[in-house]
């Protein structure tokens, strides 16, 4: 046996070869789509809900549809670029709004179907938006949402006694599957017991450990009425056998009997009470706490797209978003995922607004080498790059096919208001001056980026972005002799943290420069790689450090109030009485020109106090081939895949 | 009987080294700051204790520990937490062909290209042949295969249009990718079948093939070339390995959808789960492999003993 193989074991070995060679190549192929484009990274995941990113929203808004659409509408401002506009020309066909600005009421088209032909309800999106903002499903975005009545409620599980609450028994048809859910029971939260005395935040209680368990260690009395009688139980989200749990029942001194404690898997404010339901087949009401201008932006905002009951619930949390199994009722269907590969989406026949959907199949590649998307770009093999590689931007910008504007987006240096010398204004005032922004935009991004004198970006509708000052080098001397520190003399060495990348270390050794040469400061910088940067910022264990913010939307809010105090995204330490009552005081001012007026007096502060140092305004860098028509430049870089057309290959067919 | 407890050997070996690198970098991963959840916009902490809760993160490390090993011991490496629509093992399941595609083409390119001009260089000794085939060889050891895809896509790619510059999906994708990988290794097996052979060739048994007046194309490929494959199949160990780290870096230039991706990202992202199931593929398929070679290697040289 071993004679034999060893007398034949070279063929064999080349028999393998040529084996598994032919097994290699005959892999699945693919012939590309009709339009190709490089989504820059892998999607984490096309659940709405659960997304978070631009590569995600590009996709989730080919597979789903809002209420409302942003798309770009309206003359092109001085800079080429198209407004956008949340408009019913989405799932919603007519909305208004009330008087007093506060109850949203959507009419959803007739003609909008599922991909499988259910139509699309009210009842879709009252369901969808209880997921979205449901404690369990964990969807970072669900803040987006808290503008509705009671919302911030449901989703922090933050309850008092007197709230109607809903109780979810242990009973879910599918064990280890969140929908469909177990049994449900409304009632009325009558007594709330918990260890300690403090009974008002019950929802931080739950913030801690706990599982599946909704407010950690408590017990909820609850009352139901049935008719003119009612009773009364007692729950928790705990196993019974929980030692904290047997204590605290051991010391209760109360009124009502725990005896029959039983463990639920969910206690909750009852969503019947929140602000959002569905009045009629069609009719879709939402109630917020105040008048939000921008609330038809947030509604267009892909988390709040609705996403499909019946299949969510037979495939599960997960699976349902596989092909064949998803359905969706925006412009495209999703025919194949290969991870790190490819999505390919084709024209989904059931939209609403099918005929005026042009392409008939898109690849969505996960390129993440710039480089090597450009090659490909080049190559034709892609008809839009979305990240050109920035050291060739100056070579790209003579292209015609090169589609580029500034955008919402702003490139800016967080100071760490807690760490002297940087607690004392005048020095942020200071190192601000001194750093010559022109410069870098010039000769180290090169992209026709524009030199950021606010936080803000320029653009925004009726707004005007406050100012920190030019670069000024005897102004900024002077702040600093006025702060203590003539000519630098007795300032510590300043730490500047970025993530690791040639762009952002060019960055700050400019600055590194410009404050040693303007100011006589030492600069030091430390790089970290992205995860233990993010970690870094996040502990303020820094001095100064890079940072970026795209907006959320077209309103200056959803860059000024990230910087309240112990707001997750502030970061610098900064807290100032002033700016927290302001940013709310605009959240209930229903005259648009006054809450302008306001977001600017606030900003203005934050450029005066400069807990940041804003650098520049990102553009966006598109290469895009001139055969695709419907692309149009715009302030929130948005491009939906279902205007895009490709004249030649129409005429084709 | 021998091959059977061979066999039985190696797998124990196998099962507590996997045990060790999971227990190592189980413990390791959790060391690196960082975590799965952070991004640049921060969440809440709320939702936060949410996700962990949703992966098992807040319970005790331990707890952790053991309830991981325990998954991972049936073979189910839990949900990815970066690619939520995806469990690992979806993940490694689509990976691990492609990356197998790419390494067995590689290989082959390797061994084919590297034997064949072994072979004629050896036979034709201090010709220009000889002096060209090792002059490329050195090279393609001595340049990184990052370096050598840059050139060939510059050549291939846009001086000659014949390839297509990355992406996966039919068959002239995968031949510059599979080259670069190989053509390290297509050096090193051409020098080492050229030492082999002139080795074999200087035999007194060679000399008596000829004698028998046996042409010197039989007496090349069937007597010379069984004895010079001996130090090629010892290498093809560490060639394996070779190929499935090189890989890592070539499925990034190439837009490759394999492990190595995964695995990177994985590494970057804090993707514990995924990061541990590419991790142990890796040592399980580094260890079959190597015992597969000591098996080819026992059987084409009879004076070698497993043990």
């Amino acid at each position: 046996m071993v004679h034999l193989l060893r007398r034949y074991f070279p063929f064999l070995l080349i028999l393998v070869a040529a084996l598994s060679a032919v097994w290699a190549v005959s892999l699945g192929t693919l012939p590309p789509a009709e339009f190709v484009f490089n989504n820059g990274t892998e999607v984490k995941t096309i659940d709405p809900a659960k997304a978070t990113g631009v590569p995600e929203g590009r996709v989730i808004n080919a597979l789903y549809e809002g209420l409302l659409r942003s798309v770009p509408d309206g003359e092109p401002d001085e800079l080429g670029r198209t407004p956008t506009k949340p408009k019913p020309v989405a799932m919603a066909d007519a909305y208004n709004v009330s008087d007093d600005g506060t109850v949203y009421t959507f009419h959803i088209r007739e003609s909008a179907k599922w991909s499988n032909g259910d139509p699309v309800t009210a009842v879709d999106f009252a369901w969808s938006w209880m997921r979205f903002l449901h404690p369990e499903t964990a969807s970072e975005y669900n803040y987006q949402l808290f503008y509705a009545k009671n919302a911030s409620k449901f989703a922090s599980v933050d309850l008092q006694e007197g709230d109607p609450v809903e109780i979810e028994m242990k009973d879910r048809p599918v064990a280890g599957q969140m929908f469909p859910r177990g049994t449900v029971q409304r009632g009325k939260l009558i007594s709330l017991i918990q260890p300690h005395t403090d009974q008002d935040h019950a929802g931080e209680a739950g913030q801690g450990h706990g599982g599946g368990g909704t407010s950690g260690v408590a017990i909820f009395v609850v009352e139901f009425q049935e008719g003119d009688n009612s009773t009364t139980a007692a729950f928790t989200t705990q196993r019974i056998e929980n030692e904290e749990i047997k204590s605290l029942v051991k010391s209760y001194q109360g009124e009502y009997d725990l005896t029959d404690l039983k463990s639920v898997e969910h206690v909750l404010f009852d969503f019947e009470h929140v602000g959002i339901r569905a009045i009629s087949r069609n009719e879709f009401e939402v109630e917020l706490n105040s008048p939000t201008p921008y609330f038809p932006e947030l509604v267009a905002f892909y988390p709040l797209h609705p996403v499909h009951r019946a299949s969510l619930e037979e495939h599960g949390d997960r699976e349902f978003t596989k092909p064949g199994k998803i359905v969706g009722n925006g412009p495209f269907l999703l025919r194949e995922r290969r991870i790190r590969d490819r999505l390919r989406l084709v024209k989904n026949d059931t939209y609403w607004n099918a005929e005026n959907v042009h392409l008939n199949s898109v690849d969505v590649l996960a390129i993440q080498s710039e480089t090597t998307s450009l090659n490909m770009y080049l190559n034709g093999q892609l008809d839009w790059d979305t990240k050109p590689p920035n050291t060739l931007i100056p070579l790209l910008k003579e292209r015609d096919d090169f589609v580029s504007t500034p955008f919402l987006a702003c490139y800016f240096y967080r100071v760490n208001t807690s760490k002297p010398p940087l607690d004392n204004p005048l020095v942020r005032k200071a190192l601000n001056m001194a750093i010559d922004k022109q410069t870098i935009v010039d000769s180290i991004v090169k992209g026709g980026q524009v030199p950021a004198r606010s936080f803000v970006p320029p653009g925004m509708n009726g707004y005007q972005s406050a100012y920190c000052g030019e670069y000024d080098v005897e102004q900024a001397k002077l702040l600093l002799a006025e702060a203590g520190y003539p000519n630098g003399k007795g300032l510590p060495t300043i730490e500047i943290l970025y993530n690791t990348a040639d762009s952002h270390r060019d960055i700050a050794e400019v600055i590194q420069q410009d404050w040693k040469k303007n100011l006589g400061v030492d600069v030091s910088l430390r790089n970290l790689e992205w995860g233990t940067f993010l970690d870094t910022l996040r502990i303020g264990d820094y001095m100064v450090s890079r940072s970026g913010w795209i907006g959320d939307y077209a309103d200056p809010n959803t860059f000024l109030d990230m910087f309240v105090t112990d707001g997750p995204n502030n970061q610098t330490k900064w807290s100032n009485a002033f700016y927290d009552e302001g940013i709310e005081k605009a959240k209930y001012e229903s005259d648009p020109v006054d809450r302008m007026a306001i977001f600017k007096e606030m900003e203005q502060t934050l450029m005066d106090e400069q807990p940041i140092i804003p650098i520049y305004f990102y553009v966006s860098l598109n290469m895009v081939n001139t055969r695709v028509k419907g692309f149009t430049a715009n302030l929130q870089d948005v491009h939906p895949l279902h205007l895009l057309s490709i004249p030649s290959a129409g005429a084709e067919e | 009987m021998n091959v059977f407890i061979f066999l039985l050997k190696r797998f124990g070996l196998m099962i507590v080294t996997v045990w060790i690198v999971f227990t190592v970098s189980f413990f390791l991963m959790r060391q690196i700051p960082g975590g799965p959840f952070n991004g640049e916009r921060v969440l809440s902490e709320a939702v936060r204790a949410r996700l962990e809760a949703r992966y098992n993160l807040d319970a005790p490390i331990s707890e952790q520990y053991f309830t991981h090993l325990y998954n991972t011991i049936q073979l189910d490496f839990g949900p990815s937490f970066k690619m939520q629509d995806f469990t690992v093992n979806e993940v490694l399941a689509q990976g691990f062909p492609v990356s197998a595609a790419l390494g067995i083409l590689g290989m082959v390119f390797a061994v084919t290209i590297g034997m064949t001009s072994g072979v004629i260089s050896a036979v034709h000794r201090n010709s220009v042949y000889d002096y060209s085939f090792m002059l490329l060889a050195t090279l393609g050891i001595a340049i990184p295969n990052f370096v050598l895809a840059a050139m060939l896509i510059v050549i291939f790619v846009f001086n000659l249009q014949l390839f297509p510059a990355a992406g996966w999906g039919d068959i002239s994708q995968i031949i510059l990718p599979a080259f670069c990988l190989g053509a390290p290794f297509a050096g090193y097996i051409a020098r080492l079948t050229r030492t082999g052979m002139l080795e074999v060739l200087g035999n007194d048994y060679i000399r008596t093939a000829y004698a028998k007046g046996l042409s010197p194309g039989t007496v090349v490929l069937k007597h010379g070339l069984r004895g010079a494959l001996l130090p090629v199949v010892s290498y093809l160990g560490p060639a394996i390995a070779g190929i499935l780290t090189g890989s890592l870096v070539l499925e990034r230039i190439f837009v490759i959808p394999g492990m190595g991706s995964h695995f990177i990202e994985a590494a970057i992202q804090r993707d514990y789960t995924l990061a541990m199931g590419a991790l142990l593929t890796y040592t399980v398929l580094l260890f079959v492999m190597n015992t597969l070679v000591d098996l080819a290697y026992s059987i084409i040289d009879p004076r070698v003993r497993l043990e």
